[in-house]
């Protein structure tokens, strides 16, 4: 990427296309944002970071209309202010506010012209009402023109690369600006998630030159390798405050890990502690599947290890393979000494492993009763000379509800009618009630509140003190910190530091989560990048 | 999942009334009252169109006799074992569109067996089960190792049946060298009940401890509630999903030997997607009783003879047929309306 040099600020004087004011958001309990104030300018890309819970979400969701801040701030597009409580989706549409999640809302089975016209209107002819393909096609082509995506638009948007979605998305929802003059603001959250390294430079050097080209970007991202290679000015947000706001040039890494994180980066190494020994229940070793790439760690026996890592690094991949739901493609589990392959979920059920899934969704039975789902996971257990012993199921129901405190009127309530909390509680039960040598649990207290998270854990602490090993992934750091003895990090698929007791801390963990991610990036994943442009 | 919804008073007093009426928790006893008529409201409407046929003037003198009990009766097993094949892949959250039209073609295979062949009665029922069996089998490894939709995949499997059976029998019924052991189960009494009740009771018997009594049947449950959560808990999903089809086919080869030994020869016109509709009606409408919300065994089977004696009372009413018609198709109509309305209610989500 040649034409990608050190984006260097231009000295010349810019308008202000969005300004924040003294912003702030209250939540019942907690205040998301503190008198935010905040200036973008036109024709740059500003990016904004900051860890989990810094109110960076509640920022964009009051930009967009879905939050509306406190009363106080105001918020001002293109010289028009609005009040901050008076947000609404209709006033972010009609201020130019163009917002690209991270699900892109994009069709796969559509063609490109039909995935820019959906949500906008088709042309159609005045009596059938019958789509004018011809013109759908040539104003499709234009837009791609205008947007630089070098794409068919028939061809289905299914076959084009991960990147070129991406692009399409942004198309799709700027192909209203008008093309010269006032242009609105293109808001991207995290668009670079999913999409490999090869492809992000594609997608940078699109964003880049639309930037050139007059346009205004406000980019959310966690990664900051790639803040340090696009960004004009960016924006940390700690604990609800602006930390800081610089220009390029003005940070390096180190900077931006320390106003994220609000201290001086540790220097210190963490040695990587090889854990050994007779103690050790798994042992996994060079695992690479999907996104990961030569994993290798141990487990104790009555340990929680506590594995922290952003969107895409593979987190949920480990977990997932280590309970026999994806084929390895190479590496060695050792349990107990032994090697072993699951084939099978219920082989690795055998073997004493349980896993609950990050959505619950995919655990839940929802048109069947409490009792039923706590015993999803050992109905066999009831199962004897022919009979489904019922009643015995019904009794060991009732006491799993009240051991590990689910809320039911009764073990035959449908379970769809529970809170969140107490499903969740159920699943982790489920798992629990067959005292498993090996607990995989994956974010078990996302959509879940305050009092069943606590709940959650005590549960969990008890099993770990029966002698259950405990692996579990987490966005929420603080809560890892909580409740791990030892913390992995994991950045790109492989494992960049291991945190032991004292060091386990929340900020420590985002630290290390950043400052690994982007140190892998410079490392093999800039290799990968040259040789995809040769 | 969105699913925070704290539970209505409404269906937790439904909860525990369902409770096999042990947990005595009276919450708002005008709800339980609600759930109770939900759930007695097919039994009620049966019995009220057994009284209101058995005494109005126009029917009464040939609706109660115990002659039209015993032909409705008979007449409607094979709907009854139909609606039991079709049942087993419903809980499983898959269709089976093809038992009638495999009914169809097994009844060809056990007459062509014994007329054809001379094979003993015994062998030729064996067959035919194994032919259902066959067909189940093929439908249950598209549908389950494929993925490909069930609907279409047993629509598309009724279809070349159809072509089969014309192809084999030239449209010509077969009706000598049927066994007469066979002919004789589909016309005698036992004990002033149709033989043939005593086969839809006995397999109706076998579904229901399949379905309630077994840890198969709670699988099968299970992997229609959220096929996904079932893999996670150990299920091996495709593998039960195909047995379900396994189990369907088997049970319309039982239904196409009923065919024969009722009809008394097999003809290439009985046994039809018709009859499919039939029997997903019945297992729809059972659905919305007994266990609302749920397919089961007896809330079936009531509907069965509920469609069947209804109909039965408009024939001798005098009606003309497209009343039955229209009557059989609207119950399918407001059942699947009810128990959807059912469903989403114990979803929480109305």
């Amino acid at each position: 990427m040649t034409t990608e040099a050190t984006p260097g600020p231009s000295s010349t004087w810019r308008k202000v296309a969005l300004q924040i004011d003294q912003l702030s958001k209250t939540f019942p309990g907690t205040r998301a944002l503190n008198d935010v104030s905040l200036e973008v300018e036109s024709g740059t890309i500003h990016c904004l970071l900051g860890g989990n819970g810094s109110g960076k979400s509640s920022l964009i969701k009051i930009l967009a209309g879905v939050y509306q801040g406190d009363p106080g701030g105001t918020i001002t597009v293109d010289e028009v202010s609005e009040r901050s409580d008076r947000t609404t989706p209709e006033w972010a549409r009609a201020a130019g506010l163009h917002f690209v999640h991270q699900d892109l809302a994009v069709f796969d089975g559509l063609t490109v012209a039909e995935n820019l016209a959906i949500g906008r209107g088709f042309p159609v002819r005045r009596f059938l009402w019958s789509i004018r393909w011809r013109t759908l096609n040539r104003r499709a082509r234009a837009v791609l023109d205008r947007f630089q995506v070098h794409v068919d638009p028939k061809r289905l948007l299914g076959e084009l690369r991960p990147a070129d979605h991406t692009m399409v998305a942004i198309a799709r929802a700027l192909q209203d600006q008008s093309l010269a003059g006032d242009q609105g603001i293109l808001i991207l959250d995290e668009p670079t998630v999913a999409l490999p390294s090869a492809e992000v430079d594609i997608l940078f050097g699109a964003l880049r030159q639309y930037a050139r080209a007059g346009q205004t970007i406000l980019l959310v991202t966690h990664r900051l390798e790639e803040v340090i290679r696009i960004a004009d000015r960016v924006t940390v947000l700690r604990d609800g405050s602006v930390t800081a706001t610089l220009d390029a040039g003005q940070f390096d890494h180190a900077k931006l890990v320390e106003l994220i994180v609000g201290r001086a980066l540790d220097s210190e190494a963490s040695a990587g502690v090889a854990v050994e020994g007779e103690d050790l229940l798994l042992e996994v070793s060079d695992l690479s599947v999907g996104p990961l790439h030569g994993v290798t760690f141990g487990l104790r026996r009555g340990e929680v290890l506590g594995v922290a890592g952003l969107l895409g690094s593979g987190r949920t991949t480990l977990l997932t393979t280590l309970f026999g739901l994806r084929p390895m493609d190479h590496g060695t589990t050792k349990l107990d000494g032994t090697r072993v392959v699951f084939a099978n979920v219920d082989r690795a059920m055998d073997a004493g492993l349980a896993f609950v899934p990050e959505n619950r969704s995919d655990s839940a039975f929802l048109e069947m009763d409490v009792r039923e789902n706590l015993s999803a996971a050992d109905l066999p257990k009831y199962w004897h000379r022919f009979v489904l012993h019922q009643r015995k199921e019904a009794e060991d129901a009732r006491r799993s509800i009240a051991e590990f405190s689910i809320k039911a009127i009764s073990e035959y309530q449908p379970f769809a009618t529970l809170s969140g909390g107490n499903q969740q509680k159920a699943v982790v039960a489920r798992w629990l009630r067959r005292k498993p040598r090996l607990l995989l649990l994956d974010e078990p207290t996302q959509g879940v509140d305050i009092e069943a998270r606590g709940e959650i854990y005590r549960l969990v602490r008890n099993a770990v003190a029966g002698g259950t090993s405990v692996i579990v992934v987490t966005s929420d750091f603080e809560e890892l910190a909580r409740v791990a003895d030892r913390v992995l990090i994991l950045a790109h698929g492989r494992i960049t530091a291991e945190l032991l007791p004292p060091h386990i801390e929340a900020s420590r963990i985002t630290e290390l989560v950043l400052s690994a991610s982007a140190a892998e990036k410079a490392g093999p994943g800039a290799q990968e990048m040259e040789n995809s442009h040769q | 999942m969105s699913v925070e919804s704290t539970p209505s008073d409404e269906s937790l007093a439904a909860t525990t009334t369902e409770s096999l009426g042990s947990t005595s928790l009276e919450r708002g006893g005008q709800s339980s009252l609600m759930f109770n008529f939900e759930r007695f409201a097919l039994p009620g409407l049966f019995a009220i169109v057994l009284i209101f046929f058995g005494t109005w003037s126009t029917t009464g003198h040939l609706f109660g006799t115990a002659a039209n009990f015993q032909e409705v009766a008979s007449n409607y097993v094979y709907i009854g074992i139909l609606t039991l094949a079709s049942l087993i892949p419903l809980v499983c959250g898959e269709f089976d569109f093809s038992v009638g039209q495999n009914a169809g073609f097994c009844q060809i295979v056990v007459a062509t067996a014994m007329a054809r062949f001379h094979v003993p009665l015994p062998f030729a029922v064996i067959l035919a089960i194994a032919f259902g069996a066959l067909v189940g089998l093929n439908n249950g490894n598209v549908v389950a190792r494929l993925g490909v939709n069930s609907l279409i995949v047993t629509l598309g499997t009724s279809g070349i049946l159809l072509g089969v059976v014309e192809w084999y029998t030239n449209g010509q019924s077969i009706s000598l060298g049927i066994s007469q052991s066979l002919l004789n189960f589909g016309s005698r009494n036992f004990g002033g009940i149709p033989e043939v009740v005593y086969l839809l009771v006995g397999v109706a018997l076998v579904v229901y401890y399949l379905l309630e009594h077994t840890p198969y049947g709670r699988y099968l449950t299970s992997i229609g509630s959220n096929a996904r959560a079932a893999r996670l808990v150990g299920l091996r999903v495709d593998r039960l999903k195909l047995s379900a089809f396994v189990f369907s086919g088997a049970l319309a080869g039982i239904a196409g030997v009923l065919l024969v030994a009722k009809n008394g020869s097999a003809s290439p016109e009985a046994g039809s997607v018709t009859d499919t509709l039939s029997a997903l009606a019945a297992a729809y409408l059972g659905a919305t009783s007994i266990r609302p919300g749920r397919f089961n065994v007896l809330g079936a089977m009531l509907a069965v003879y509920f469609i069947g004696f209804s109909v039965a009372g408009l024939a001798i009413a005098g009606v003309q047929s497209w009343v039955s018609q229209v009557f059989s198709g609207g119950a399918l109509f407001i059942a699947v309306v009810v128990s959807t309305l059912i469903g989403r209610r114990r979803l929480g989500t109305t």
